[in-house]
């Protein structure tokens, strides 16, 4: 396969650093918040003795322009090549002095932010001596981690300016027309011959009433006429490939052809599954009259004016109840075919189920109405109304105790349902009704296949699992891949709509430039040091970013680990195995590390 | 009167507007968050743990805040109110008022030197009244920016804080300064209150010590909080029970709240986690009509709270008083055994007070907001951010309540709605 | 004789803005604490706290990010590490004690200060 270029964007315009290492310290006094507590002439006079230290001053303050003015001169007229600053915490001025050094042509990176404030001064107010030896020495480390630092350089890779789509419901179609906006190109890959997905079925959208097939129908005319986005129906996906920016998709088309999909960035919006009651549960299979809730949906959709008639039976009640395939219990309710039961709850049913009984009494208001629940979840702006409105059409709730279950049972042709009622002080109570519907939960789709090829993380109720739900909502952890919708847990309509924003902001923002930048701060192989002992790969919990390869070094060939930079985080736990020490994190190697605490271990 | 050009302007610094700010100027325009505050990071900043990961908020919070006002292509303007936005015929412009700190921002070291000598203490707003803090002072450990601010109407002009400054950066004299501020477009991400103490006369809760509101618990459960307990505000005594009180401030029509919060369900099981941790042997009770566990991890994270051995009594409050030792007591109906009002008493009252909006006038823009004062979205299904107004985006709880992850989740759709707005409206002129 | 060091290893994302904060609030500790800050701990081989423990710190405290850690299975191999270097540290008749790994978050300031002074009892007695 070929590969899109990785490489270093060079911030490095000055040479000096190659030369025989020249420290310039400075010790800021933070006008007294420093030098208040710290001796900081004590500082710089002690550390103007250390070796490799070519300057040592200090300062009223090292962030002013005067201070900064200092740091550009000294590199430029006075041959400074490292530069150690003992201030503020780095959260401040960290950016600030980089800055100082990019500005006089160092590279930003061959620099040490030594914390002498909030760790040191504002800390031990009252041991001024003994604040001022801590400040010595950990100036002293910083010196040794300057003097074993690399110049560091921003790695970018190209990416290929396509989103690529996965799934073609209402949260594909809202990413991939987002995306195309944004002046992106997306490919929408579908597996059947129709965009829509679940919304080409059910009734009216709540909360605003408008009907899902026309929702469906908006959105797809707007995708189907943007030039910019290419759909592939009928279409399946056998293997996925490569990396962010850079990512390979293999699709299978009906006609039996086989093409290639290049793509900088993936958006899975593969949508749910209805819960499938198994035979029995709640009487489901075993009598035509119990319905699930999209059947039921569709029936009442299909019914003539009049009477509500339903497989040639007048229907004179409905009984709805909630948390089918949801919030279930352990040791109550029979797990799932994977052995688990669905602990969660789905979100959307109690408002749908409402929504669906107050239809049902719009249309045929002499039907009686029964719907037994335990908790009644309308949480949304609109929802309650709902809610409120069911009452207002007499629809009679019983409340079932958490880990109560109804039972449904036929006598003839009669329908009983039992169930306890805490409304009525736990009394059991007897439904006699013409149809029970059954409100059935999300369960996510079967996506084995591409779980396995992108190798997706997957929470414990089976759904995509984000990397974090506030920090990176719509991300996986593998690089340049985004969830849309209720791929990711149940969402209703609007939220799948929001959701699949998001992902497409991400990519959006991901693709923008052409080239991703990627941090620095990733693992790096002294290909002379690496004996290929494959000990590292191991520990990468990152797929892909750690592999062993056959190359030549120094004309022999051998077996040394290669580090893919769009796929390592920088973690570190590679270099924790590497006996010979030719793996590192670029700015925090361990022979950094084990020089500072030498000099601070010393006296 | 100075201008400022950009591309986005972002009402609101909350977790909102902090996220769309980030995929704004990650995508490559510009935004100007103005924020009343004087930090950035809304009311998430000042929550103890956030539901279901059970994350330290503020730890979540600080990226987003650092790496907002960080950002190359986010400029940020705190402590600093909209007077006006008006629509031209190029986009939007927009006066904002920076409100005086009297203190000299760009010489301010952030030393903390004004704060330790000033002899005035007021009420700590940040801390929801339970602390106190200096008449100067940094707003809260993690502001940002760690600039003081003097409460003129409290300071005594002694001038020990300007004698103290090693930057000579107080200034009694600063004045109000306007600001114009051009855009393309804008994002209302104004975010909410919670529903007034008192909005529920008969939980007396302005009356009575011991009935604290949502967010003063969320201080006293934070690791930073005001006490570094959990204390009752009354007599200082740890508490052994301490019970929520559900829908105090939603789905109450009385109240004219006939809305679902959507997030008070979770933050009481969670805070009531985090106390049971903390007092292990205490006892919680929760009373509530309908938990509402949606979210993902929601109803595993309920369970969990179950298992800990919280109680969940199904029943509401109608009424809270106190004894003579500002013991809450509280009269409720049980929904499960018997009908019959009980007294129920409890060191400690939490109520779980619903969201409102935090501001009904949108700076003389006409938007359309619903009957409790949030903004519609006139196009649910097509762009879910867009407002009445063209150009006008909103995200968060201005459009109605919601948790923090869907908050995020609109805060992203309302910003690729927004750069692709921007982007039309620039390839048009 | 000075007193003995403690050698505290912070995360970029967690403790090291804990530290921090407990010097913006002026609590204050001992001077014999050395902070050093890292992306993530697990970059640490064994012999790394050995030879610190070699060179003369009497103590050492990993202040991790635990749960909020942003690296994948990066606390659990921590874990895993630090009990081998238990099991190297009692080979060697080194005081277990003196290795302390906990979890510090943003804010966490009390906990920042206990763990330092739970170390300092452990560290009086080393010599």
């Amino acid at each position: 396969m070929e590969e899109n270029k990785i490489y270093e964007k060079e911030h490095t315009i000055n040479e000096n650093y190659r030369q025989k290492p020249k420290v310039a310290v400075y010790v800021c006094h933070c006008g007294g918040n420093i030098s208040d507590v710290v001796d900081v002439k004590k500082v710089a006079e002690e550390l103007s003795k250390y070796h490799d230290v070519a300057i040592s001053r200090e300062y009223a303050f090292m962030c002013s322009s005067t201070g900064q003015d200092y740091i550009v001169e000294d590199i430029q007229k006075n041959g400074i090549n490292r530069v150690v600053i003992a201030a503020c915490s780095p959260a401040l001025h960290e950016l600030t002095f980089r800055g100082a050094l990019q500005r006089a042509g160092l590279n930003p990176y061959l620099y040490e932010h030594v914390n002498i404030r909030e760790q040191v001064s504002w800390v031990h107010k009252n041991d001024k001596e003994g604040a001022t030896k801590k400040a010595i020495s950990l100036v002293k480390a910083g010196v040794e981690k300057v003097l074993r630092q690399d110049p560091l350089n921003s790695i970018r890779v190209e990416a290929v300016k396509t989103v690529a789509v996965i799934g073609g419901g209402v949260s594909g179609m809202r990413a991939a027309l987002s995306v195309a906006k944004n002046g992106l190109n997306a490919v929408i890959i579908e597996k059947s011959d129709k965009l829509g997905g679940k919304l080409n079925r059910s009734g009216n959208v709540y909360p605003t009433g408008e009907k899902a097939i026309s929702v469906a129908e908006n959105l797809s005319k707007e995708v189907l006429s943007s030039d910019k986005i290419k759909v592939y129906f009928n279409s399946e996906i056998t293997f996925v490939s490569g990396y962010v920016g850079n990512f390979q998709i293999n699709v299978k088309r009906k006609n039996g052809e086989y093409e290639k999909i290049k793509a900088g960035a993936i958006i899975i919006a593969t949508g749910f599954d209805n819960y499938k009651p198994y035979e029995g549960e709640y009487g489901y299979g075993l009598n035509k009259f119990v319905l699930t809730l999209p059947e039921f949906i569709e029936a009442l959709e299909k019914s003539g004016p009049g009477k509500f008639n339903y497989n040639g039976k007048d229907i004179n009640s409905v009984s709805f109840i909630h948390c089918v395939g949801s919030r279930q219990i352990d040791g109550i309710d029979k797990p799932g075919k994977n052995g688990k039961i669905n602990e969660y709850c789905s979100r959307v049913c109690c408002t749908s189920l409402i929504n669906t009984a107050n239809n049902l009494k719009t249309k045929y208001p002499d039907v009686e109405v029964f719907d037994i629940y335990t908790d009644i979840r309308t949480y949304g702006m609109d929802h309650e109304s709902y809610y409120k409105e069911a009452s207002k059409n007499d629809v009679i709730f019983f409340r079932r105790p958490l880990e109560e279950r109804p039972s449904v049972e036929f006598d003839g042709a009669k329908i009983k349902i039992k169930t306890k009622d805490v409304l009525t002080m736990n009394e059991d109570m007897e439904i006699e009704t013409d149809m029970v519907v059954l409100g059935v939960g999300m369960v996510p789709n079967d996506i084995t296949d591409l779980v396995e090829y992108m190798k997706l993380p997957k929470s414990s109720d089976g759904f995509l699992q984000e990397v974090h739900p506030k920090l990176r909502p719509v991300e996986v952890a593998n690089n340049g891949i985004f969830i849309a919708g209720t791929a990711q847990g149940p969402m209703d309509i609007l939220e799948s709509l929001q959701a699949s924003n998001t992902a497409a902001v991400k990519a959006a923002a991901l693709l923008a430039s052409g080239d991703i930048p990627l941090d620095p701060f990733v693992a790096v192989v002294d290909e002379d040091k690496c004996t290929g002992c494959e000990k590292c790969p191991k520990e990468c919990s990152y797929s892909g970013a750690l592999t062993m390869i056959e190359k030549e070094v120094n004309g022999k060939k051998k077996k040394v680990a290669y580090v893919n930079a769009a796929l390592c985080k920088g973690c570190g736990a590679c270099a924790a195995v590497c006996e010979p020490r030719a793996i590192n994190v670029a700015g925090w190697s361990l022979d950094q590390f084990d020089a500072m605490v030498e000099a601070i271990a010393k006296e | 009167m100075s201008t400022k050009n950009t591309d986005v302007l972002i009402v609101g610094s909350g977790i909102a507007g902090m996220q769309a700010a980030l995929d704004i100027g990650d995508s490559g325009l510009n935004a100007v968050i103005v924020e009343k505050s004087p930090s950035i990071g809304g009311k998430m900043i000042s929550l103890s743990k956030v539901f279901p990961t059970l994350d330290c908020a503020s730890c979540i919070t600080t990226p987003k805040m650092a790496a907002s006002s960080h950002h190359p292509r986010v400029d940020i303007y705190t402590y600093t109110e909209v007077k006006e936005i008006k629509k031209v015929s190029d986009g939007f412009e927009a006066v904002i008022i920076k409100k005086p700190r009297f203190v000299i921002e760009s010489e301010c070291i952030s030393c903390k030197k004004c704060e330790e000598v000033c002899p005035v203490y007021v009420k700590d707003e940040f801390e929801y009244g339970l602390g106190v803090k200096k008449a100067i002072s940094i707003p809260f450990t993690n502001a940002i920016p760690q600039f003081p601010v003097l409460d003129e109407s409290k300071c005594i002009r002694c001038g020990a804080c300007a004698r103290v400054c090693p930057k000579d950066c107080i200034d009694y004299l600063q004045k109000p300064e306007e600001i114009n501020i051009k855009s393309k477009a804008v994002i209302i991400s104004t975010g909410y209150e919670i529903t007034p103490m008192d909005a529920k006369k008969e939980y007396n809760g302005t009356k009575l010590p011991n009935v604290i509101s949502s967010l003063q618990a969320e201080r006293l459960l934070a690791p930073h909080g005001p006490y570094g307990k959990f204390l009752r505000p009354s007599d200082g005594k740890i508490p052994d029970s301490i019970a929520y009180v559900q829908c105090a401030g939603s789905r109450d029509e009385s109240i004219g709240i006939p809305y679902c919060s959507r997030v008070c369900c979770m933050y009481a099981i969670k805070q009531a986690m985090l106390l049971s941790g903390m007092l292990p042997l205490s006892e919680i009770t929760i009373y509530y009509m309908d938990i509402r566990a949606f979210g993902k991890g929601y109803e595993q994270f309920y369970n969990q709270a179950r298992a800990m051995g919280i109680n969940f009594v199904k029943a509401k409050v109608a009424k809270i008083t106190e004894d003579e030792e500002h013991n809450p007591i509280l009269r409720i109906d049980r929904q499960e055994d018997g009908s019959k009002p009980q007294e129920v008493k409890h060191d400690i009252v939490v109520l779980s007070q619903g969201l409102v909006p935090s501001t009904k006038n949108f700076f003389g823009l006409e938007l359309e907001i619903n009957e409790y004062g949030f903004i519609n979205q006139p196009q649910k299904t097509l762009s879910p951010a867009k407002t009445n107004i063209e150009g006008v985006f909103v995200a968060g709880v201005a459009s109605g309540p919601k948790d923090i992850p869907d908050t995020i989740m609109e805060a992203g759709s309302a910003a690729v709605e927004v750069i692709n707005y921007v982007k039309s409206v620039k390839v048009g002129s | 004789m000075s007193k003995p060091k403690i050698l505290i290893i912070t995360t970029n994302h967690s403790s090291y803005p804990g530290a921090n904060a407990v010097g913006q609030a002026r609590l204050s500790y001992g001077s014999n604490t050395y902070i050093i800050r890292v992306p993530d701990p697990v970059m640490f081989p064994e012999d790394f706290y050995i030879r610190a423990f070699e060179k003369g710190i009497a103590g050492i405290i990993i202040m991790s990010s635990g749960s909020d850690c942003p690296y994948e299975g990066a606390y659990e191999r921590l874990s895993k590490r630090i009990q081998n270097v238990y099991n190297i540290m009692k080979q060697k008749n080194i005081n277990i004690n003196r290795l302390k790994l906990t979890t510090i978050c943003t804010v966490c300031k009390e906990a920042f200060l206990k763990e330092i002074s739970d170390m300092e009892k452990v560290v009086q007695n080393v010599n």
